[in-house]
This record gives structure tokens, sequence and C-alpha cells, in this order.
């Protein structure tokens, strides 16, 4: 082999690395151009979220054992924590012609949705367990009315668990084993 | 260019920690089988052969295992499992001390496990010289008679639980009626009917005015080996129109999340499984899902209470209703809690005031129990 072709190859081959170069630094330019959009698209969905949040609410009527649904917006967020809290807030309020399964002066504490187990953690303050009325309707009508209103309008909750003041607690007034978590149970609901 | 060296380096170092893969070897003897299980630190892609004597298992990557020998004295079947390496793959092989049958294997997830459940093989006992084989045989024999199901206990023993008592009122009526009063009354109603009609022994868990926990209550009920547990109740609700009687039994929804529990316990590592403290847990969660091995009968139960109730209440039969009660839970037999009537409701509280309505209930509820009695003992 003479020179000439060993300085064509080294110069074939210093072409080759150069090409190889330029395509690696083009394809990171490219993918911080990306990175730039998809900061964009984030802000959009940021932007997306704050709107009020359409929901269908069930409500227990005097003459009937089912929940009736009414549509509410119950207002803009900027997290899913506070459309949650926003949404056991509504329930809580007292509705004419409705019947409120829930003893008087019942506030929400905290929500925590812990999402590998699709649960929503609800934290009710001490009156849940001094002024429920005792009874085994009861304590289901204030179970099912929370849970199948949460499962039904967030499709990413499986499962509610109640704690009063940050504890568990076996039952709520000797009945219902509320140490673990509910599944929703439709029955209660009558769509219209 | 230098972050992205650094970069490639870090790339390069963190795939060879992703795709490395360290297997432990283990294996345990139950009472019918052994285990054997390979644990990896990553998922591994495997073959599996069978021989005589062994089991080979091909992995289709070089693994890293501790010894290459792993001796296993303590276990009945297994003798030892040898590491070898060949163009890229690793083998493990299982030797056994005798001849065996694979009874079942599976693959666990996190971590990643490969389980075989390994059982001695029936031909390998006819190699046994013959004096040994009678020996084995008549053993068989013998384990054979004891792993038969007992001979069904007819029911001899049933527990009443009047609901609430002492400082816990239960459900309060309009006219301040209670309900602990009410259900001790029923309870006391349907014990008489029961001794003196069917001749059982009836044990209830309150006899007067004192608070026992729920947990007590079933405690109470499994030491005394009763084979029926009728818990006594009267209803409230927020709805004031709410009416008729309810007879519930534990819903499997509910011990749905003792099973997860349960499944994950079971999911963890084997070597733990053993340890104290998680078999405390795991004790918990089994005792808090005693009463699914009953539900079938819990179902029956109900429904023979229910249909009387329904009689004597004239109420259109809305089923036999399921949810997690406490009560219920840890109770290991046929269970049902009744709700005699709504206390909440005018009406059903002025027939919960008078004590002819109370006998007519408790008759129901007997007539209910002994149609229960009479289906358990001839199935």
């Amino acid at each position: 082999m003479n020179k000439n072709k060993i300085y064509f190859l080294i110069a074939i081959a210093f072409v080759f690395f150069i090409i190889v170069l330029i395509i690696f630094f083009k394809s990171s330019c490219y993918s911080g151009k990306k990175e730039l959009e998809l900061s964009k698209e984030e802000v959009q969905e940021k932007v997306e979220q704050i709107k009020p949040v359409k929901v269908k609410m069930f409500f227990f009527q005097k003459n009937s054992r089912y929940m009736r649904p009414f549509s509410y917006e119950i207002g803009i967020f900027k997290a899913r924590q506070d459309v949650y809290k926003a949404f056991i807030n509504e329930l809580l309020k007292s509705r004419e012609d409705c019947i409120n399964p829930i003893p008087e002066g019942l506030k929400l504490r905290s929500v925590f949705y812990v999402k590998k187990r699709k649960i929503l953690i609800v934290d009710f303050n001490e009156v849940l367990l001094n002024k429920f009325p005792v009874g085994t309707s009861s304590e289901l009508e204030f179970i099912y009315y929370f849970v199948d209103n949460i499962c039904y309008n967030f499709k990413e909750i499986k499962e509610v668990k109640f704690l009063v003041s940050g504890n568990e607690y076996k039952t709520i007034s000797g009945h219902i084993n509320i140490e673990n978590p509910f599944y929703p149970d439709y029955r209660y609901l009558r769509d219209e | 260019m230098r972050n992205k060296l650094i970069f490639l380096i870090l790339f390069v170092l963190i795939g060879d920690c992703l795709f490395s893969l360290s297997i432990n070897v283990r294996s345990f003897d139950h009472q019918n089988y052994t285990r054997i299980v390979f644990e990896g630190d990553n998922s591994f892609g495997f073959k599996m052969n069978n021989f005589k004597n062994s089991i080979k298992i091909e992995i289709n990557k070089i693994a890293n295992i501790k010894n290459r020998i792993t001796k296993t004295d303590d276990s009945q079947l297994i003798d030892r499992v040898v590491h070898s390496t060949k163009n890229n793959k690793s083998f493990l092989t299982v030797y056994f001390k005798s001849k065996f049958n694979i009874k079942r294997n599976f693959v666990l997830e996190k971590p990643f496990r490969v389980v075989f459940d390994v059982i001695k093989s029936e031909e390998s006992d006819r190699d046994l010289d013959p004096s040994e084989n009678k020996r084995v045989k008549q053993e068989s024999k013998e384990s054979n008679i004891k792993d038969k199901p007992p001979k069904k206990k007819l029911i001899e023993i049933i527990c009443i639980d009047p609901g609430h008592g002492g400082t816990d009122l239960g459900a309060v009526g309009r006219s301040k009626l209670m309900e602990k009063g009410i259900t001790l009354k029923v309870s006391r109603k349907v014990k008489k009917l029961i001794e003196s009609k069917l001749g059982l022994r009836v044990i209830t868990t309150r006899d007067k005015d004192v608070e026992v926990s729920l947990d007590s209550r079933a405690a109470m009920a499994n030491n005394q080996k009763a084979q029926v547990f009728v818990s006594i109740h009267v209803n409230s609700s927020f709805r004031s129109s709410a009416r008729g009687p309810e007879t519930y039994y534990v819903s499997l929804k509910a011990t749905d999340q003792e099973a997860f529990k349960l499944a994950e316990k079971e999911n963890s590592s084997l070597g733990e499984a053993f340890k104290t403290a998680e078999n405390d847990d795991l004790k918990m969660i089994l005792w808090n899902m005693a009463q699914s091995e009953y539900i079938k009968e819990s179902s029956k139960l109900a429904s023979f209470i229910q249909n009387e109730l329904n009689i004597l209440m004239h109420t259109k039969n809305r089923g036999v209703k399921q949810a997690p009660f406490r009560v219920l839970m840890r109770v290991a037999m046929p269970a049902v809690l009744i709700e005699i009537a709504f206390i909440s409701n005018f009406y059903e509280e002025k027939s919960l005031m008078d004590d002819s309505f109370l006998d007519k209930v408790a008759n129901a509820i007997y007539t209910g129990i002994s149609k229960f009695i009479y289906f358990y003992n001839n199935i």
C-alpha cells in the first residue's frame, strides 16, 4: 500500500469521525429543544387544570334509601389534593331536601392520596366518634355516602380509608370495621 | 464534552449494575413437600430440564451465586445445589437424595423468584428394601387415616351476642328507649327457647348490663367452641322513614383487604416469613379472616332468620345483606348479625317497647336458627 492510499484512508476516517460528531451534537441540540417544548406542554397542562372541576354528587333523599345525583362545579384548583379536599367539604355541607348522613360539627382535617395503592385516606375530627348517632344503617350510610361519591367522581381512587384525628379506629359506633379501606358499593346510588 | 464523557462512563456503570444478576438459592421442608426458591435481584429468563435425580435450570445470562456448591444437609429431599457457567449462561443443578416429582412451580415478582415445590416420588419407595417398604406403607396408611376429614360434628353449642351494654348504650330512640336493653331482653328469650325446645347449650356474651368489647365477644364464642354465632342488634338510620328487619353476614369485599395483606405477606421473602414478628402479623391477619371460611353457611343462616323475620313483620324480602362487621369478622363459625327493627322509626320504636312484639321476634329468630341447624346437620 502506498503512502497516498494511507493518507486517503486516514482522510476518509477523519471525515467519517467528523460526520459522527456532527450527528451526535445535532441530536443533543434537538433533544434540548424537545425539553423546552415539553416544559411548554407542562405549563399548558397546568393551565388546563385551572378550570372549575365538574362533579356529579349523590345525596340521600328523605323518602328513598338511594342517593340521587346532582351536578356541581367545585372551583378552581392547582393540585389534585385540593380538588379532593374541596369535594369532601362540599359533601359535608347541609342541603335542603337532602339528608346528610353526617354528625353535626364534623370537619375534614386532611386528605392523602396513596397513588401506589389507589387509596384516598380521609381524616375527620373527633366529632365522628363522639356525636355519631349509633346504628348499623347510620354507619353504612355515612361510609358509602363518602366512598361512593369519591370513587364515582375520581376514577383514580379505588378505595377510601377513614381516620379520626389522624388515628385508626376499629369502628365508628360499634358495628362496621373501619380499620380497612372501603371499596364503593354503588347499590346505594340511583343515577337519573 | 467532558460532561458527555462522564455521562457515557456513568451509562456503562449503571448498565452494568442494571443487567448484572445475582441469585440466592434457599430451600425449606414443609410437611408434605420441599420448597426450593431461586431469588434474583433482577428478573431472568430460564429453561428447566428434569432428570432422574436432579433438576437443571439454564439461566440466559451469567449469574453471580455466592457458593458454587450449596449443601443442604437439613433438607429431607435436597442433597446439594451446584452452580456452573458455560457460553455466557449459568446452570443451577439441584440434586435430590431420591427420586422426586415436581408438585408445582411458579414465578413471583418483587423480588423476582422462581419457586419449585417438590415431593418425594412414590417410585423411590419401591426401590427401598422390603422391610423398609412395609414400614413406609404402614406410615403412609396411618397418615392417610389422619388426613381424612373428621366426621362432621353436629351443632351442640350456640352463642347469642346481645349487642352493646354498660356505658355503650347503642342506638337511642326519641323516647330514650335504649338498644342495649332490647338486645339483652331478646337474647334471653332466644336462649330460653333454644335450651327448652332444642335442648342445646347456649352461651351468651353478656347476661347483664355490662360493656364487652367486640373482639372479646368473638373470642368468647371461639374459646367456648360455639358452632353458631348470632349477634342481636337494633337498627338506626339518618333516614327516619327507614324500617324493617335486616340480617347481615360478613362481606367478602371487606376481607379482600385482609386477603391482599396476606398475599403481600406471602409474597414477602420466604425467610422473613418465619420471623416471630412477621408470624404474629400473619396470625392477626388470619384471625381477621376467620369468618371467610364460613361465608356460605353464614349466608344460609342469615337467609333462614331473615325469612322468619319477614313473615313476622310483613316486610318485603330485601334479601340478606353483607357488611364488614367487626364482631363477625373474627368469629370462626357460621355467624350473623340481626337488626330487629329501626329505633329511629317512630312506629318501630313503639313496637320495640312492646314485650309481646319482642316475644314474636325471639320466636322468629329461634325458628330461623333451628331451621339452619336442621339444614346443617343433614348436609
